[in-house]
């Protein structure tokens, strides 16, 4: 919660439920446990609107719309229906076209099983060497992290409409990639498939591009992409004794768990 | 030739820019004007007036020749006017290069080539000025007198195909100009803003919202740098009203958009207009520069503390940039993909100001409001449809070309009367209007009132103004995938119900095309377009469906001929 | 493209409102395509990542990643020309050019193998009072009929023989 943010009361079928003014219904229903179906909503992200599951019935002088979630902002005595019969409607439809779209995506399965659907009317989505595997739903999650928060911006969209792909510009290795791999976590159906070989980094989905690993002196093993790991560690928050920087997370901790270095950095140490 | 670059600084410099340019528009001598716009220039314009040019320079001749813009009777193509002093303006049609001597002989001798005149015009009312050109030519018809002219009342291009776009001294001849003038020395942005809500103008782009109310909304938007847009991104195959408003009277815009820049207090406008018009850029881009040259656009304008420039960007061939959110981010260099509203544009739009967002052809109504004041506009049009909508009337219709008329105006005036029926004699089936965001109307319903409501509640929308007519030999099945094929092709990909569902409905709608279709087909297009509909980001998908709908609606008996039988 | 040219079509857009699309804009009219390399460039240039380049160059039909052919034939296929007929005269010239009836990537724009013409689809240049219509290069042509194609081709140089990739998926 925001220190100093305005509460207000908003009922959620039919329900109370007190949140920040501002705050995007889905954030509160979430908080409460309400399920709302979301693909594309992010915490960090702005709120997107592409996948359309986070309908829900905006009830305003006895007239109901339907309006996403996401985009949904709290105010005082905001009213919403999650689970209507258009709502299910509408969402059974959508559950469909999902299928189509990604009919190897187990995740995409699942979900729409939850809300009744296992079956589709609609064709499915057939591509030949397809680097995300018949899981992509062109969420935008991977393009706009890779753009908004990692300043990667390896990636993004190719083409419009039906036609569009996520992919490096010219489907060529990208230089730009950081080899993060923030793209795959972030990725709700795990289409983007990440391979570390060796001394090597491959983005297999991202046109085979390749990124240098670090390699740990202490335990042999190759732990963070190289270049991406040498800007970090210059930076001056958080200051790393030089002695600590060649070393992989485990290593570390376990060389300032033995006291041979005082804590005098400021900063976490992850445990790997 | 160019303005006479005489800066404007106060009122009566104006006046006196008017005389000159009155002297342009009826000198004392002959004038010939070749209507000359993209479809002039396409039949064949650019060699007509060449021809012309040698003629008279050859002869040593004492006329005047002027390209002109678009007088909107398309298929009357090559057009050219004949001003002869103390005589009727004269329209020719069809001219073609080997007539250029024999028009330059008779108007040596006082008079024109009578077996290429369509109609003369005594007196023009250009609505904030006049122009009385004179008597006689009694064997030629009288402009009124022909149906597809003088079931026209026409407002906003009530210049085009007199004035030349060129020139900003004949725009001021007409009266150009003063209402902007006026407005910045003697009335305050509130006043300018009630004036534009008492006329009840309601934006011509489609969606029919009062221009007044949202210019308001952003003059009280929260933060001092806004923008206001002018959408020229005209996409609605088959609909050219704005480029015809813009390659014909390129001021007329540009003085809608200073006065709402004034109304809602910025300095920055914006032209965001299509890549597919060159010939509306050049002009708009010299008309700015003429603008600027008679401190009309710039620093301090008339000594008054407003200052306002112009500035234009160019689409790339997306007809999803029509939509206001993927507008504004085509103008920030993204792609045109829409974003989520809230917030609307007039609170976060360009760059995350305050945006007002208005069509070509509201902006081009707000001169004459402002000039001839809001009861006076209130008079044209119906209730709460105020003023005109000019219409592309194109497809298989007789008289294709720019019609103007009253909102509330029927369908069966425009498409039997102005023009003329169905081409070559065949029966009017439908008419499309609204573009692929909007339906097909039957014949059987030619009495709706052309407004906002009434197309709504027939499925349909006015959207921009295309009107495509649609006769007995039209598969309108075909028509519905034409417009689902477009879409699909247009869609931005974003959000999955346009995405997918649009693909899935064309591939539907080809396989009952081709014969292969069962009625189970037929039930998934209405649950996919009632879904597509109901649950997409932005416009284009909310409408994309209305060709399905209204064609299954009226038309339903095509679809079920072509469903196999027995299934 | 020399360094001149490029700074000069950079310096056409000083302010940020419309600059991107404008500078691509500029690229295609005078190289009739974007070349990778000029890519590159306006991304130092103005500082924005290639990723983002290329997104719009493959969003906006406006741009083309190839060359196009010496003449370039751009069939309207907006709504009072397909009303008309324009599928047809797309269809003939696909026929008569030997190219493909499909695109891969929803922008209809193919080359023949001799690298003369390559046609293209624009959704309306707004000349609808002369339906169907077809541009050759700056000339327009409006009133088209199917069996008008092979003399309008042969202006430009068309020897009537369909040199190109035969036919493929077209359903004439």
């Amino acid at each position: 919660m925001t220190e100093g943010a305005r509460m207000v009361t908003v009922t959620i079928n039919k329900s109370q439920y007190r949140a920040e003014e501002g705050e995007t219904m889905l954030s509160v229903a979430m908080r409460n446990g309400i399920d709302i179906p979301h693909l594309c909503y992010e915490e960090v992200l702005d709120p997107y609107g592409a996948c359309r599951l986070c309908m829900v019935d905006h009830v305003t002088c006895g007239k109901r719309t339907m309006m996403t979630a996401c985009t949904m902002r709290a105010k005082e005595g905001l009213e919403i229906m999650t689970d209507t019969p258009e709502i299910v409607k509408y969402r059974s439809t959508l559950f469909e076209l999902y299928l189509s779209q990604a009919p190897k995506s187990d995740v995409i399965k699942e979900m729409a099983a939850r809300y009744g659907v296992t079956k589709t009317r609609f064709l499915k989505k057939i591509v030949h060497d397809d680097p995300l595997g018949g899981k992509c739903i062109l969420c935008g999650l991977c393009v706009r992290v890779c753009d908004e928060i990692m300043g990667g911006s390896a990636i993004g969209f190719i083409n419009r409409g039906p036609s569009t792909v996520v992919n490096t510009p010219f489907f060529d290795e990208n230089p730009a990639c950081l080899g993060c791999g923030t793209c795959a976590k972030v990725c709700p159906t795990h289409a983007i498939e990440i391979e570390d070989l060796g001394d090597t980094r491959i983005m297999k989905s991202w046109s085979g591009t390749r990124i240098a690993l670090q390699l740990c002196p202490d335990c042999g093993q190759y732990f963070a992409p190289k270049e991406m790991l040498e800007e970090i560690l210059s930076l001056p928050d958080p200051g790393i004794v030089e002695e600590l920087k060649p070393l992989c997370p485990a290593c570390r901790a376990k060389v300032i768990a033995k006291g041979m270095f005082k804590a005098t950095f400021q900063g976490s140490v992850h445990h790997g | 030739m160019a303005g006479s670059a005489m800066p404007i600084q106060t009122p009566g410099d104006l006046v006196k820019a008017r005389e000159s340019g009155l002297l342009k528009l009826k000198p004392g001598r002959p004038r010939i004007a070749v209507g000359l716009s993209t479809c002039g220039i396409a039949v064949g314009g650019e060699r007509l007036i060449e021809r012309l040019k040698e003629i008279i320079t050859a002869g040593g001749h004492d006329i005047d020749l002027v390209r002109v813009g678009c007088i909107g009777f398309c298929k009357e193509e090559p057009i050219v006017n004949i001003t002869i002093p103390g005589r009727p303006l004269v329209i020719l049609h069809r001219v073609s290069p080997d007539d250029a001597e024999a028009i330059v002989k008779s108007v040596l001798n006082g008079s024109v080539l009578e077996e290429k005149a369509l109609c003369k015009v005594s007196s023009w009312d250009h609505i904030t000025g006049s122009v009385i050109y004179g008597t006689g030519f009694d064997t030629i018809p009288d402009y009124h007198d022909i149906t597809f002219f003088g079931r026209q009342t026409k407002v906003i291009l009530r210049d085009a195909g007199f004035i030349n776009p060129e020139d900003i001294d004949e725009y001021i001849a007409v009266g150009g100009y003063q209402a902007f003038v006026s407005a910045i020395t003697s009335r305050s942005p509130d006043e300018v803003i009630d004036i534009v809500k008492q006329s009840d103008l309601r934006g011509r782009g489609g969606a029919g919202f009062p221009a007044g109310l949202k210019w308001e909304i952003t003059r009280k938007a929260k933060g001092h740098l806004k923008y206001i847009v002018c959408n020229a991104d005209e996409g609605d195959p088959g609909a050219y009203m704005n480029r015809n408003e813009m390659e014909s009277d390129p001021h007329m815009l540009i003085e809608g958009l200073l006065i709402g820049a004034y109304a809602i207090g910025t300095p920055d406008a914006l032209i965001y207009i299509r890549a597919e018009y060159p010939l509306a850029i050049e002009r708009l881009k010299k008309a700015i520069g003429q603008a600027r040259e008679y401190g009309l656009v710039g620093e301090n304008i008339l000594g008054t503390g407003f200052s306002c420039d112009i500035q234009l960007a160019t689409g790339a061939g997306a007809f999803v940039c029509g939509e206001s959110t993927a507008l504004a981010a085509s103008i920030e260099g993204k792609t045109g993909r829409p974003r989520p509203r809230p917030p609307r544009l007039t609170d976060s739009g360009v760059w995350g100001r305050p945006t007002d967002l208005n069509n070509v052809e509201t902006f081009c109504n707000v001169p004459v409001i402002l000039a001839r004041g809001a009861e006076w506009y209130r008079g044209i049009g119906a209730k709460g449809n105020t003023g005109t909508k000019v219409f592309s009337l194109v497809g298989k219709v007789e008289n294709v070309g720019m019609v103007e008329v009253p909102l509330g105006t029927t369908l069966r005036t425009i498409v039997s009367e102005i023009g003329d029926g169905g081409a070559g004699g065949k029966a009017v089936k439908a008419v499309q209007t609204g573009g692929p965001s909007g339906g097909c109307i039957p014949a059987r319903l030619f009495d709706t009132p052309v407004d906002f409501e009434h197309l709504n509640e027939a499925g349909s929308m006015m959207g921009s103004g295309g009107i495509v007519v649609m006769d007995e030999d039209t598969d309108m099945v075909d028509i519905a995938r034409y417009f689902i094929n477009f879409a699909t092709s247009e869609s931005c990909g974003k959000c999955v119900p346009c995405r997918e569902g649009l693909k899935h409905t064309l591939l539907i709608l080809n396989k009952i095309v081709a014969g292969k279709g069962s009625s189970a087909d037929l039930a998934m297009l209405e649950s996919l377009s009632d879904t597509i509909q109901m649950t997409s980001l932005c416009g284009l998908g909310q409408t994309a469906p209305n060709p399905v709908l209204t064609t299954l609606k009226y038309f339903r008996e095509e679809y079920e001929a072509l469903i196999k039988e027995g299934t | 493209m020399d360094d001149t040219t490029f700074h000069e079509i950079i310096s056409r857009y000083p302010s940020p409102s419309g600059r991107i699309l404008g500078i691509l804009r500029d690229i295609q009219i005078q190289e009739g395509y974007i070349p990778r390399d000029l890519l590159n460039r306006v991304s130092e240039e103005l500082n924005e990542p290639v990723s983002r380049l290329y997104s719009l160059i493959t969003f906006y039909s406006f741009f083309s990643l190839h060359p196009v052919g010496e003449h370039m034939i751009t069939v309207c296929m907006g709504t009072p020309c397909h009303v008309k007929g324009a599928e047809k005269i797309l269809g003939t010239l696909q026929s008569l050019l030997g190219l493909p009836g499909e695109s891969s990537d929803g922008k209809y724009s193919e080359t023949t193998e001799d690298d003369m013409f390559t046609v293209e689809i624009a959704r309306c240049f707004g000349a609808c009072s002369m339906a169907p219509v077809i541009h050759v290069d700056n000339d327009l042509y409006g009133y088209v009929t199917p069996d008008q194609i092979p003399d309008i081709l042969s202006r430009y140089g068309w020897k009537g023989t369909g040199i190109g990739k035969p036919q493929k998926g077209s359903d004439l």
